[in-house]
Formats: C-alpha cells, sequence, structure tokens
C-alpha cells in the first residue's frame, strides 16, 4: 500500500511537464508574441482615457481600473493586427497578472495568465478555460455563470479575471473608436 | 639604452605630428558640416515647438476639463502593490428552529475565523487561520479555540508545491472550500460533517501538483485518528465517527502516520470529477488490537450557466473493531465498522442586479455513521443503525461579493423532530 502510493507520487512527478521556474509563467512581451505571431514589431503606446470616454464606459457597466493605460500594438508591416494590454486583478489574496489580446476586429485573440501565486485555483491556466473567451468582442455578456464557465475551487480567481478581461476588451474598444489604433 | 632613448622623441613628434594633420583634415569634412546642419535644423524645430507651445496655453483657459471628482468616481481603484502579509477570515451566525420544539430554538455565532497569510519571498508562503467557535470560549462557556491551518507552503516548480504543517484535508468538496459563501444552506451537508468531519485538518507533509491537462493532484503523510479517544458514553461517536477521534495537530497521537491522496479534474471548464482516499492505524500500539482507518469519497461538481449541481458519495472504514468493542459491550456508542454517505444537490441563479445574487437550492442527503458492527456473538453485538434522510430546501443571497444571507427548512425522516428553520448570515474575505 504505501509503496504502491509511493511508486504512484514518484511517476506522477516525472509525467510534469517542465516550463520555467517560478510562479511566473510569462511575461507580457512573450504572451504578444504568442497571440500576434505573425506580427513583425510591437509597439508601446500609453493612453489617457477622457471624462467622456470614462462616463461611456462606466455606462457599459464596466468600471475601467484607471484612466491610464498601457497598449502594445502589434503591427505586420504597415497594417495593425490587434492589441495586447497587461492587468493585474486579486484572486482571493493575491495578485494575478495576466495579458488580453484583442484583434483589430475587436475580438479577442487569446487570455493569458502571466502569474498566479494563490494555493488553488491554478486551473485558470488550462487552455480549455481561457479557450472560453477567443472570439468574443464588446456585445458578450463575458461573465462567470453566463457564457464564461466557472472552476469549482477557484470562484474568486475566474470571477475576477473574467471582469478584468470584459474591462479590457471594452476599454480597447473604445480606443478603436477613437481611433488610436488607425 | 641610449639608443632606446634616442627613438622615443622621435616616435612622440611623429604621432603628435600625425594628429594635428587628423583634426585640420576633421573640420573641413563634410561630415562636420552635415552635423552642423543638423544642428541648426533641431534649434529651428524648438523654435517651433516654442511657438506651438505659447498657442496650447492661450487656447487652454477655453477648454474646461471635468472636475477631477467625477472622473475618479467613474475609475474603479487598482489592486493594491502585492502585498506580502494579506490578512482574510470568515464568520457564520446561525438561528435554528426546530418546528416542533419552538423551545429548543438556538441562535449561534457557529464560527469567526481570522487568517494571516504571508509570503516570504516568491517561491514561499505561510498560511494560519484562527477559530472561535461559539463566540465565547471559557471554562463557563461552551466555545473554543482552535488553528485551523499553519502551514508553509514551498513552490519548487511552477507546477509542483510541498506544504508542511497543519492543513486541511483534501476530501470531499467542501473540506478544503468551506467558507459560508461557498456552500449552500445555513448548515454544512450532513454528509461532509458527520462522515467527513469538516473541517478537518491535519499535521503533516503534502505535495501538491497542479497539471496543465487540468488534473490537481494530492497526495501526503500526516497525523491521523486517535481511536483511543473513542467514548463509548458520549453520543459524539455517533454522530460523527471520525470527528469524535481526530487530532488536529493537539498532542496528537503519531506512532502511526496515515498516507493521503486526491486527484481533482477540471480540464472541461464548469466541470469538476474528483476521489479521494485517505488511511492509517489508529490504535498507536496503545492496545492489544490494531486497527487501520480509511476514509474515500468520490464527488462531482458541474456548473452549467446559471446551474450549480454537486453529487458526493463518501464511506469510512474500520478494521478490528470486535476486538476493541468487546471491553465496551452495553455502552451507548460502540466503534462502527463502517459508516457512509451521499447526497446530491442543485442550485440556481434565479436573479441578479448588480451585487445582488439570488440562488435557490434543493438538497437531498442520506447519510449513516453506523451502517456495520463487526460481529461481536449472539445477543452483543448492536444492531447497525437505519439510514437518515434529510431533504433541505432554501436559498442563498448575496448581497455583497463575499456576504450571504441564508434561509431554508430541513426535513429529516426518521428524527423529525429535528425538522427546523434555520437562517444564517455569513461573510468571507
Amino acid at each position: 500500500m504505501r509503496l504502491a502510493l509511493t511508486t504512484a507520487i514518484c511517476s506522477v512527478a516525472a509525467m510534469a511537464p517542465s516550463g520555467a521556474f517560478a510562479v511566473d509563467y510569462m511575461t507580457a512581451e512573450a504572451a504578444a508574441k504568442l497571440m500576434f505571431a505573425e506580427a513583425d514589431r510591437f509597439e508601446l503606446q500609453d493612453w489617457l482615457l477622457d471624462a467622456a470616454q470614462l462616463q461611456a464606459i462606466a455606462a457599459l457597466g464596466v468600471k475601467p481600473r484607471s484612466a491610464r493605460w498601457q497598449l502594445r500594438l502589434a503591427y505586420k508591416g504597415k497594417e495593425l493586427l490587434g492589441v495586447l494590454v497587461a492587468d493585474e486583478v486579486l484572486g482571493k489574496f493575491e495578485l494575478i497578472s495576466y495579458a488580453v489580446g484583442v484583434g483589430a476586429d475587436g475580438r479577442l485573440r487569446g487570455l493569458e495568465i502571466l502569474a498566479y501565486r494563490e494555493s488553488h485555483g491554478h486551473e485558470i491556466r488550462s487552455a480549455a478555460w481561457r479557450k472560453q473567451f477567443v472570439g468574443k468582442a464588446q456585445g458578450a455578456p463575458i461573465k462567470l455563470g453566463e457564457d464564461i464557465a466557472n472552476i469549482s475551487g477557484a470562484t474568486l480567481s475566474c470571477s475576477h479575471v473574467t471582469d478584468g478581461v470584459k474591462r479590457i476588451v471594452t476599454v480597447v474598444e473604445q480606443a478603436r473608436r477613437s481611433g488610436r489604433l488607425g | 639604452m641610449n639608443k632606446k632613448l634616442s627613438r622615443t622623441p622621435l616616435l612622440h613628434t611623429l604621432s603628435l605630428s600625425l594628429m594635428l594633420a587628423i583634426g585640420t583634415a576633421q573640420a573641413q569634412t563634410p561630415a562636420e558640416q552635415e552635423l552642423l546642419r543638423r544642428v541648426d535644423q533641431l534649434a529651428a524645430e524648438l523654435a517651433k515647438l516654442r511657438t506651438e507651445l505659447a498657442q496650447l496655453q492661450q487656447q487652454a483657459p477655453t477648454q474646461p476639463s471635468a472636475p477631477a471628482a467625477s472622473i475618479a468616481a467613474l475609475v474603479e481603484p487598482a489592486p493594491a502593490a502585492q502585498a506580502r502579509t494579506v490578512l482574510g477570515g470568515y464568520a457564520e451566525l446561525n438561528y435554528n428552529r426546530p418546528n416542533n420544539n419552538g423551545k429548543d430554538a438556538q441562535a449561534d455565532l457557529r464560527r469567526l475565523v481570522l487568517g494571516v497569510q504571508h509570503r516570504f519571498d516568491e517561491k514561499t508562503k505561510i498560511v494560519t487561520e484562527i477559530e472561535v467557535e461559539h463566540a465565547v470560549a471559557s471554562a463557563g462557556d461552551p466555545g473554543e479555540v482552535a488553528i485551523e491551518q499553519a502551514y508553509v507552503e514551498h513552490q519548487f516548480h511552477p507546477n509542483w508545491a510541498l506544504r508542511g504543517g497543519l492543513f486541511l484535508m483534501p476530501m470531499g468538496l467542501l473540506n478544503e472550500n468551506h467558507e459560508p459563501t461557498a456552500y449552500y444552506g445555513v448548515e454544512r451537508n450532513f454528509v461532509e460533517t458527520a462522515i467527513i468531519p469538516s473541517t478537518w485538518r491535519e499535521g503533516g507533509i503534502q505535495l501538491v501538483g497542479q497539471l496543465d491537462s487540468g488534473w490537481t493532484l494530492q497526495a501526503g503523510i500526516a497525523t491521523g485518528f486517535d481511536l483511543n479517544k473513542w467514548d463509548a458514553a458520549s453520543s459524539e461517536g455517533r454522530e460523527s465517527p471520525l470527528g469524535a477521534i481526530h487530532q488536529e495537530l493537539a498532542l496528537a497521537r503519531s506512532r502511526d502516520l496515515a498516507l493521503f491522496g486526491a486527484a481533482n479534474y477540471r480540464g472541461i471548464p464548469g466541470l469538476l470529477l474528483g476521489a479521494s482516499v485517505f488511511s492509517g492505524q489508529a490504535t498507536h500500539s496503545q492496545q492489544a488490537a490494531s486497527s487501520r482507518i480509511t476514509l474515500w469519497d468520490l464527488h462531482a461538481r458541474w456548473t452549467p450557466g446559471r446551474w450549480d449541481l454537486s453529487a458526493l458519495y463518501s464511506r469510512g472504514s474500520i478494521s478490528n473493531t470486535a476486538a476493541l468493542n468487546m471491553p465496551l459491550v452495553g455502552s451507548d456508542s460502540l466503534i462502527p465498522a463502517r459508516f457512509d454517505g451521499a447526497y446530491l444537490q442543485a442550485a440556481y441563479k434565479l436573479w441578479e442586479q448588480g451585487s445582488y445574487v439570488l440562488k435557490p437550492f434543493a438538497r437531498w442527503e442520506r447519510f449513516n455513521t453506523a451502517s456495520r458492527y463487526a460481529e461481536l456473538g449472539a445477543g452483543l453485538t448492536p444492531e447497525a443503525s437505519d439510514s437518515e434522510r434529510v431533504v433541505t430546501l432554501g436559498a442563498n443571497f448575496e448581497f455583497a461579493p463575499g456576504v450571504v444571507l441564508k434561509a431554508d427548512l430541513q426535513r429529516f425522516r426518521l428524527n423529525k423532530d429535528l425538522n427546523r428553520v434555520n437562517l444564517g448570515l455569513g461573510w468571507s474575505f
């Protein structure tokens, strides 16, 4: 019994995939390259929302975290492919760093978890969970328990990251409309 | 020596001459002229910018900006920079009123828990929780103070961590997620309190793996139960056999340690499938007969859209109870050889507005804390208990993230005197 369990533990440990040695999984740069593989250059752009834009975002039921955002624009030649935004939200006790990619058409390109430090809920990094966001645009609910399924035992992390994604999609849509991405 | 000295001045003279010649030539090269032209160009552009700035300053008064207060109201505060020490906690205040015995109605601050988590560095942190039950703990009051968690967690690989200390056993759906906001109903379900003694923690070492495929694997070695603590004169063992003999790192007998393991799959969003097992000797060589206690469970949870569906089955067994029970014959509570339970639960997010969320739920459960006793001989073997069945109907009403008001009715099939109305208020942060 003990030996069998020990053997099982060892064999399971051997199955573990290799990766970077830290709870930091990815940088924003790496996430940008991953989501916009066809891009040949990235350009950082700081954007300060004015009061009218903040009110427009609030009218959609989204509270922008800040009036100041840093957009990472992905280009292929002169063509803008989309934008990546890196952000942080609280899980239950600790910060979750994540990056959201939005295409030039306003649709979500992807979500990457850059760092996760909670004792539970790492499953939000699973491709299956993050894949739920791909293709959604501002009109979609992007809401946990509606079009985004929860992960049992990681409800707060799922909820806060989902809220964060919706916030970024809304902010990027404002940037599109104001010609910042033109 | 003299020859060397005579050469040196000559070399110096030559090098100086060359440098002067080069310097003179550079002063007249096209590159120099190009640099001068660029400096002139920059000066012109600077003058132009100065002019534009003056124009902007003239225009500024005609465009008043929105008041700062209204902008602040539109912006959600960003999370504070990563704090190394984080406080958390939860509490449950319950009111239980038996339908047929109003005189037995009871109000209770069931528990208040304060947690402190401190991160030493990117890989290492401590997690602690201290609990006060029933509000007051003193010689003349029924409360108790307990440490619920106290462990160090070290992440030695992106997917693997080690824990050492007092930690929650990874069993069932409730034990590791037991805040009042995490379960439906005023009271925790009977299966995960009478069979799995939630909140159940032990001291030991635990390996935690969070695989990218969606599997969470946990295994370790820990203190276990102490059958020497069995009080045959008390009803506690009939209410929760393992709750009566867990040790929770309180001067825990550790001659025999237990092994535990759990596997949970969350690879499909909205679905959780899991199993767990715990097994260890429990008499610690204090009795002639040794006895092994084993507890296992299977659980599932599915959250399609607004629904929240759960199911769980758990069974415990204690070996060699015949030898242990023989001296206890005639007492109120003999040690059962087997106990088990199962429940099904459905909840639905019926209504939501702003931070208000209403979730009615229904739960059916069956549990038996003594489904089998070991054979002691004719006339000596106690009869196995009948299973109790409980139906709970009610609702959770969240009125802020982390604060919940609850109400439910509970119907018992065997012990109808326990039929009751419950009200609860809970929070978690």
